[in-house]
Order: C-alpha cells, then structure tokens, then sequence
C-alpha cells in the first residue's frame, strides 16, 4: 500500500489532480466573489440598514428618550473617524455616565442597564472604533500603540462631547481600555467602574514537559495568530446568526426577558462583526496567544493617579481569571477600591444580573457625587 | 437549592469528587432536587440514594480500565458500555430506588424523534428507573444502534438538548469543563472564549480540549484521581465563597427554618459560631475521604505493579499492540458482530412475535443433560389456521450460556492478553503469599446513645436546667466469629441499620433511672417516625456521627414524655404543625432514615474502650463537649421556639 502511495505521489497524474483540485477551489472562491458582487445577493450578510434596524428594535427596551448620532472626531486612525453615540437624559446637570462595551458586542447590549442608569445623570454609549456602528480605520500592529490610538479616540470622542469630565464604566476589553484612559487622563475620570475586565492578570509561565506538546502549542499559536477571534462569524457568512446561535444560545437566554423574538441578538451580533474587523485586529494586536494582554494592566495600574476611584465588580461563575484582584487591592491601598463579586453572574455581569449591576454602577456614580463637593479626597469605602 | 450534574461520560470521576465534598461538609444540600445529564443523571442518582461513594468509585474505574485495556479503546467492537452500565445499575440500585428518588431526581433526556429535550422526575418502577438512566447516558454508535425505550418512547443522550438542566434559579451547577458553572475547574491556560454547547458553558481552552476527548476515551488511573480531588476541591471552593460550610449545629437550626417556610438569614449563616469557624477550618485543609483515595490507590498499584504492567507499559510493546491492530481488529469486529447479531436475533425473536399476532407456545422438557424445547406456532393466515411445529432440542449448557459459546469465538488480542496476564498474576499471588501473614482482627462496634430529654420551658421562666431526664446506654456488639482479615476483604460490609436496630442485649450501661424498655421505645420511635432531620459527618478522630432528630411530640407515651411536657405541646401544637408536620409529609417524607455511615469509613486501629460521654448540663459551662444534638435542641429553645425536640445521637466507633 505504502509502495503505491509513494508511486501515485511520484507519478505526473499527482500534480495534475492538485491542480485541479487547486483551480476547482479557486473557482469555488470566484464564484462566491462573482455572486457576492453584486448587492442583491452577498456571502458576508453585512448591512448598515440592518444593523441600524435592530439596534432600534432593541433598543425599544429603553423607555428613557434617547439621541443616536455620529461624532466626527477627525483624523484619529484613518482619516475621517467618527464614533455612533447613543446619549440618554442629557439635560440632567449631573456628571455623566459613559458605556464602554467589550469585545463583538455593540452599544445596544446596554438596553437592560439604561432605563436604570438614565434616571439619575446623563449616560452616553458609544460603540468603540472599529466596532458596531462606528467607523473602522486599520489600527497599528502595535500592541502599544494600537492602545494609545484606541484611548485618543476616547478623548477626541469627549473633546466633541463637550464634556468635562465622566465617571467611565467599561466591560471586558472596554475595562482595559478605560484603565488605560484613566491611566493617560486622570483628572477625567472621576470614577472608574470596571466589569470583568480583561487583561489585568498576567499570563502565567507554562511548563511543558513534552517536547512534542510544546511544538504542538508553538505550531497552533503561531497558526491562529494572524486569524482575527470572530473569523469564524465572518466565514460562516449568512450562517452567521445561527452559529452564535449555536454556540452562544446563553447570550439571547439573557436577554429573553426583555426581548421575545430570540433572533435579535444573535443578529445585532453578527451584523456588529460581519464589517472590517478594524477593532477585533487592534485587539489581536493588544493580545499575546490564548487572549491574555501582551500589557497586562497590574503591571501597569501603579501609575494610576491615587485620587481615581476604581469600582470592580464581576459575576462569581465568570470564567475570566481574577487572579490579579488581590495584587490590584493591595496597590490601590491608598484611594477607594471597592471590590463587589455578583453571585450567579457570569462574564457577562451587565445582563446576567441587571438589577445587582445598576445597583453597584449607581452607588458608585453616588460616590463620585458626593466626592464632586468634598474636593476628590482619596477616602476608603465604608464597608 | 437545587443541584445540577453536566454529562461529561468518564469525567464524571469530577463529580464524585463534588459528591464528596457535598456529603462531607454541606449535606443539607443534598436534600433537594438533583439533576443531571448522561453521567451526570447517574451521580445525582447515586447521591440521591447514598449509595457509597467507594464503591462507585471502583465501579467507575473498573469501567475505565476495561474501556483502557482494549486495541481502539471504548471503540473496540466488544467493549459494550451500554450493558456494562446495566449491570452496575442492576446490582447497585436498592429494591426501592425509584421510589426514594422520584420527583427528586430530573433526568434530562432527548427524545430521539424529534431532537428534543425531556426532562424527567416520576419513575413507576426501579426497571424504569434504570432504563431513564441508560437513555441519558445513551451515545448513538458509541453504546449501541437502537437507543433505548423509555415509557415507550426512545431517548437518547441528554447532552444533546440539554447537558446542564437547570431547574430554577437557585440551581449550583457541577461541571467538569472550566466555564461559567458554579463548580468547575479554572484554567489559566487561555482568557480569549467560551462558548455554549447544550447549556454547558465551555471555555476555549487547551485543558478542556483534553478533558474533551477524554469523554470517551478514559485516561489513567492517575488522571482519574487528580479529577475526582480537582472536584472535591472546586466543590469545596464554592462552599467557601458562598459560606455553605457550617456547623451542624447551625445546619440544624438553617434546615428547621427552612421546613417551616419562614428563611430567616441571620440564623442560616452566623459567623460568630465557633463551630462553624472549626469547620471551616478543617474544610481547608481536608482532602478526599480515604475510602475513595483507597481505591484509587488500589487501581493506580494493580496498573503499575507487575511484570506484565511493566511489559505492556514499555513504548516496544505499544508499538506492537498498535502495530499488531490489522490482525486482531477483524476478529474482534467479527466477535461482536457474531455476539450482536445472536442478541438480535434473540431480541426480534420476542418482539416480531406480537407483531405477527402469532401463537406460540414452548414446551421445555429437561431430561438429564438434555433440555428440549418445542415451539409451537399456530400462524392465522387469512381465515386458515396454520400450525407449525418446529423442535429444537438443545444441549442444556449451550442454551443457557449462549454467550460463552460465543466466547470462544476468535478473540485474539484480548486472549492472548489474559493469558499472559492470568500466568503472571498467579507467579506475583505466589510469591505474595509468602510473605503474607495471615491476620486476625476481631470486630467490635462499640455504641454510644446519649438520650436526653428537655423539659419545656415558659416563656418568663429563665432557662436554668431544661434537661430532666439523661440516659446514657452504651453497648458493644463483637464479631468474634468473622476471621477475616480486614485488609483482604474490601468487599464485606455492616449492615447500619440492622446493627443499629438490633436489641441491645449486650451491654447497657444506664446513668439514669430508666426502664428497660424506654430504649426499645425509642427504637420503635426510630422505626416508625421518619426523622425530621438526620445527617452524619466524620470528625476528626475518624468516627462517624449520626445525628437524627425526631418528632415525638405527637407520640401519646408517657415515657419520653412528662405530663408537663405534654401540657406545652399541646400548647405549641400550632408551632409544632408548622416546624415538622411539613417536613414530615413534603420534603422529609421519603427520605431514608439512616444514611449510610460506612462509605465514610476508614479502617483503623479497634477500639476497645469505651469513650466517656460526657454529659453537663446547659450551665456548666462545658458546652462544647457535649454531643451536637443536645446543642442544637439548646439553642433552639433559647431562640425562642419552645418545642420540644428530645433528641439523640449515636456515636459509631470506628473500628
């Protein structure tokens, strides 16, 4: 058997069936180019109409009146950038409240927290650049750099705004990236709410005993590095719904509540990262292997001026690691560090647990308030 | 709060880990519904029914290495998972299972017709019991072609609906893949997925990958036994976090409060307790019982001692064995096809012959060796009776075992194998025997009763000494007459509830002025009320404890009761409706009365003496040497609930 392999391996008929198979598969791709071409029909489903008709229809859970508009603000990354905002109760003269979502998520994965956060203060959500409705522009490669561009875009985004100064509650990669803000512009922040973030702990040394394993790990990083983490939404085009359906049913589970018609989120979902994947590489680029932050924010977080406050909460089951909570404890000795842990709650705290959530986010904003009057003294919580 | 086992085939080694942990320190959880899915459907079962935790162990990796010992693993045509786990559930399941488990255990289930989920709670019998079970734990190819019937109806696999149902809200969830369950491992491999395959939240990780494929294909002893304490230490984590460990004094106050539908959280958790802080303390730095450890041990010595491990562990004979694949696979695919297709044709047999609306009759006539059978077949051919005779006489041993016959079909692999396997065991039983002294150990249970009864207290009396009559009785029971060695027989095992309800005709040493028969009274009260709570923990000298408290307000003897006591009940009646009525008709109802201590045994050195109880009165200022039960009962009185709870506790020495 083996003899006849090497012989057909050997043999002219081998690269002649490569061949075809090769320029069959090239014209299985040019087909899909050739059908996606025209706009009646398209592999990736993408569309801005859509996307903007189920943020609506989502957000018809939000009984506060809200503004959606772009914010211009300039050449950031790519030449024109603008920023989709949602803005809720603007008129109130209370210190706002902004949103950061996490990583294929979109502004309108808020809409059970809103109704709740709006009553009190102005709250603006705004999807990232790179992601959801806001532009995409190609960041840097740069793990560093790709962050100071996302942050810049954060202080132009406030520059527009107008706003002086915010109290910034980011979840997943919004956390890291509010982290960072806070890091470069202290004075803004006057309150950092931080839900499961990501990228805190450090990634930790692995021993691999086995060669074998080890060139099996370095062999599948080195493959999945130039791969963006929601391709396979991308590639399983107008499957796209059903897949996260598949594999994410617990997402629109936490929404049923709310929302009847199940179908909703797993669409905003996909149209959020059927585009570009701007912001998805510039997180590829923030991340070593297997998603632990090439920069990790411990290492980091001595440099945080003392006067912000930092509230972190997370869902007890969340499967992120919170290795690095008792190192960041111990460093924010000297200013408010509340540590508040959801029972019940997973990754996704937001909407797992509302109520609980919009409890610790609006005690937090209380703080800030009342820290606006007694001139921003570093003070520990109560409890 | 409900419980939730994940499907998770061989890894459900995990779960008897969490089993363990949950029975070791947080036992008032196990009172409540317990779900699960495919080997998760299994270990709520198991702990459902108390069966023990050593035993299902073994019985796990007895599965696991006759899974490992195979060409192809669990693929190996012959290795038939399906009847293995029949046979584990037939001998296992008490005559009564079905009845202590329904509408306590929810089997998730998915209807093969049209994919969907079913969970199920009612079983009729313990046959129905089984079949629930072997359909949620049923791989479609893996385990067998035809999934099996349930009700009518065929299931299959629970996992692929619904690996994690969850009841309610208050659902602790146990799965064995690092996720967003509440008991789960956690990895530090990977931070960038997770994803949701039938309600089981999985993290895209490397672990997991592995923990993946070992589903199916079991990996070593060792492996094994690092899941099983990975469970017990998670389990023992989120005990911590969620302050679940208490206790059994505040346990006992949390379950009668949770009976009587009045949750009232200072009293659930009190931090203030010093017994709770003890057993915190020691559920630090606890480990797995040794009763499981012991078997792995066992397991993990048989795989590794010996020539031939030592032979077959070699990478030369590995190499053979996969090398040597092409030969012996053909006739292990023919052996089983042989065996499964002698099985259908045994099964259609029975089953077309309704169909037909046949007649038959079978006639068997045993004479001598011989065991003749004659099947008659009357065929109602439109309106013709056709008759059909057809004989068949067979040879008596080869109708019985039609299984052996077939066993000794071509088998090569495997029987080479046990050949080589059979000579060396015997060579190392040889040379074992040597050395091996024969040891003697005579038995003897030793048991304490502590019998106290306190007297109702008014409510503007100051509590000064409730306790109106105390009685200790202690008797030790020999077993002079069993010469085995403890070592050598795992197996054996002590009936609790017959020793324990056994007379005590052996010695009764009795502090107080008491009858005789006050003490076969209680047992009577024993037998004929269900306990309103009983649980048992292991202490730190290895001796186990049973606590059970029992209702006798209702009951009309004077013994146990004083006029005066009585008096009051009949005053608190209301309270009494409230506290254990309930419990009595709803929660406790078929609850069995004795959990079974032994899984929790480990030999140890014979007792001989016997311990001094002690016995203070509540002002003395010794309260913490006094047995759990008369503390409890203590504290509810002063918290203000006057009823009476003449309670006892039986200390089982361990020996």
């Amino acid at each position: 058997m083996i003899v006849s392999i090497s012989q057909f391996l050997n043999s002219k008929v081998f690269p002649i069936i490569t061949l075809i198979i090769f320029l069959q598969y090239n014209l299985l791709i040019n087909t899909f180019w050739w059908l996606s071409s025209p706009n009646w029909w398209s592999w990736s489903k993408y569309s801005e109409a859509m996307l903007r008709a189920l943020e609506k229809t989502i957000l018809r859970v939000v009984k506060t009146p809200y503004k959606g508009f772009y914010v211009d603000i300039g050449p950031v990354v790519g030449p024109a950038d603008k920023i989709w905002t949602l803005s809720f109760n603007t008129d109130s003269p209370k210190t706002p409240l902004v949103l950061l979502h996490g990583l294929g998520a979109g502004v309108a994965l808020w809409c059970l927290n809103i109704d709740a956060l709006a009553a009190t203060r102005p709250v603006h959500a705004f999807d990232l650049l790179g992601f959801g409705r806001s532009s995409r522009p190609d960041f840097s490669s740069d793990a560093l750099e790709a962050e100071i561009q996302m942050v810049r875009a954060i202080e132009e985004w406030r520059k527009e705004m107008r706003i002086n100064n915010f109290i910034l509650c980011g979840h997943s990669l919004g956390g890291f990236l509010a982290t960072s803000y806070s890091l470069t512009y202290p004075d803004r922040v006057k309150h950092l709410i931080l839900a499961d973030p990501w990228g805190f702990p450090e990634r930790p040394s692995e021993n691999v005993q086995s060669a074998v394993l080890w060139v099996a790990l370095k062999t599948v990083s080195f493959l999945v590095q130039p791969i963006n983490p929601l391709a396979t939404i991308r590639i399983a085009g107008p499957l796209g719904p059903k897949l996260i359906n598949t594999i994410r049913p617990d997402i629109s589970k936490k929404y049923a509540g709310a929302l009847k018609d199940t179908e909703l989120i797993p669409q905003y979902i996909y149209q959020c990262n059927s585009q570009h994947p701007s912001g998805e590489s510039a997180f590829r680029a923030m991340m070593s292997a297997f998603g632990w932050a090439k920069n990790p924010m411990i290492k980091r977080i001595d440099n945080l001026d003392d006067r912000v406050p930092i509230t972190l909460l997370w869902g007890l089951k969340s499967w992120i690691d919170h290795s690095a909570e008792d190192i960041l404890k111990n460093k924010r000795q000297n200013s408010y560090f509340n540590l508040r842990v959801i029972p019940g709650a997973g990754h996704h705290v937001y909407a797992d647990k509302p109520e609980q959530f919009n409890q610790i986010v609006l005690e937090a904003c209380r703080y800030a308030d009342s820290q606006s009057v007694s001139d921003r003294l570093p003070i520990m919580p109560s409890n | 709060m409900n419980l939730s086992f994940a499907g998770c085939g061989f890894l459900g080694i995990y779960h008897v880990g969490v089993a363990c942990c949950f029975r070791k320190y947080a036992p008032h959880l196990l009172l409540n519904k317990i779900s699960g899915a495919s080997a998760g459907a299994i270990a709520a079962c198991c702990l459902l029914l108390d069966l023990p935790l050593g035993e299902t162990t073994s019985d796990i990796l007895r599965l696991a290495t006759e899974a490992r010992k195979r060409s192809l693993g669990p693929f190996n045509p012959s290795f038939n998972i399906h009847r293995l786990l029949l046979h584990a559930l037939e001998k296992f399941l008490p005559e009564d299972a079905h009845l202590r488990v329904n509408g306590k255990l929810h089997i998730s289930l998915t209807r093969v017709c049209d994919g969907q989920n079913v969970i199920v709670s009612q079983f009729d019998s313990r046959e129905e019991l089984i079949q629930a079970l072997l359909a949620s734990a049923f791989i479609p190819i893996f385990s067998g072609l035809f999934p099996p019937k349930y009700k009518g109806i065929r299931y299959m696999d629970g996992g692929y609906s619904d690996n994690l149902p969850t009841l309610d809200e208050n659902t602790i969830t146990v799965s064995p893949f690092c996720g967003e369950s509440d008991i789960c491992p956690r990895d530090d491999s990977s931070q960038l997925f997770h994803i949701n395959i039938a309600n089981t939240s999985i993290e895209l990780s490397k672990h997991n990958i592995y923990r993946m494929i070992r589903i199916l294909f079991p990996p070593s002893p060792e492996t094994l036994a690092n899941m099983c304490k990975q469970g017990f230490d998670d389990a023992l984590r989120f005990l911590h976090r969620n302050n679940l460990i208490n206790c059994t004094k505040c346990l006992a106050v949390q379950s009668t409060f949770v009976v009587s539908d009045s949750l009232e959280e200072h009293l659930v958790y009190d931090p203030q307790c010093k017994d709770c802080k003890m057993h915190r303390q020691e559920a630090m730095v606890s480990n797995v019982p040794d009763t499981v450890l012991n078997v792995f041990q066992e397991v993990i010595d048989s795989a590794n001692k010996g020539v031939l491990n030592w032979i077959f562990k070699h990478r030369g004979m590995k190499l053979l064995s996969v090398l040597s694949l092409p030969y012996t696979l053909p006739a292990d695919i023919m052996y089983a096809t042989f065996t499964k297709i002698t099985l259908l044709s045994h099964r259609t047999r029975r089953l077309v012959v309704p169909y037909r609306k046949n007649t038959t009759f079978t006639l068997n006539r045993l004479i001598g060796n011989q065991l003749e059978t004659y099947f008659c077949e009357y065929r109602p051919c439109q309106a013709l009776i056709l008759s059909h005779n057809t004989n068949h006489i067979n040879r008596l041993h080869a109708l019985n075992n039609k299984n052996r016959l077939l066993g000794a079909a071509p088998h090569v692999g495997n029987l080479l194998w046990d050949a080589s396997r059979v000579v060396l065991d015997q060579v190392s039983n040889a040379l074992n025997k040597v050395n091996r002294k024969s040891q003697q150990i005579t038995a003897k249970i030793t048991c304490q009763l502590a019998i106290t009864e306190y007297g109702g207290a008014n409510v503007e009396e100051e509590i000064i000494d409730p306790v109106e009559n105390k009685m200790n009785l202690n008797f030790t029971l020999s077993l002079d007459d069993s010469d085995l060695p403890l070592e050598q027989s795992p197996d054996r095992k002590f009936n609790t509830r017959q020793v324990l309800q056994r007379k005590p005709s052996f010695t009764v040493n009795k502090t107080d002025t008491m009858d005789d028969d006050t003490f076969d009274h209680i047992l009577q009260v024993t037998s004929d009320h269900d306990a309103v709570m009983a649980y048992y923990y292991l202490d730190e000298n290895n001796k186990v404890k049973v606590t059970e408290i029992f209702d006798v307000t209702e009951d009309e003897s004077s013994i146990l009761q004083t006029p005066h006591e009585k008096d009051v009940n009949t005053n608190l009646e209301f309270d009494d409706d409230e506290l254990f009525d309930n419990s009595l008709e709803e929660d406790l109802g078929d609850n069995n009365l004795f959990s079974d201590p032994e899984s929790e045994w480990t030999g140890g050195s014979c007792l001989e003496e016997l311990e001094p109880t002690y016995f203070t009165c509540g002002k003395s200022g010794v309260a913490d040497i006094r047995p759990e039960a008369d503390r409890e009962s203590m504290e509810a009185t002063k918290n203000g609930n006057k009823f009476t709870v003449p309670s006892f506790s039986y200390e089982e020495i361990d020996f």
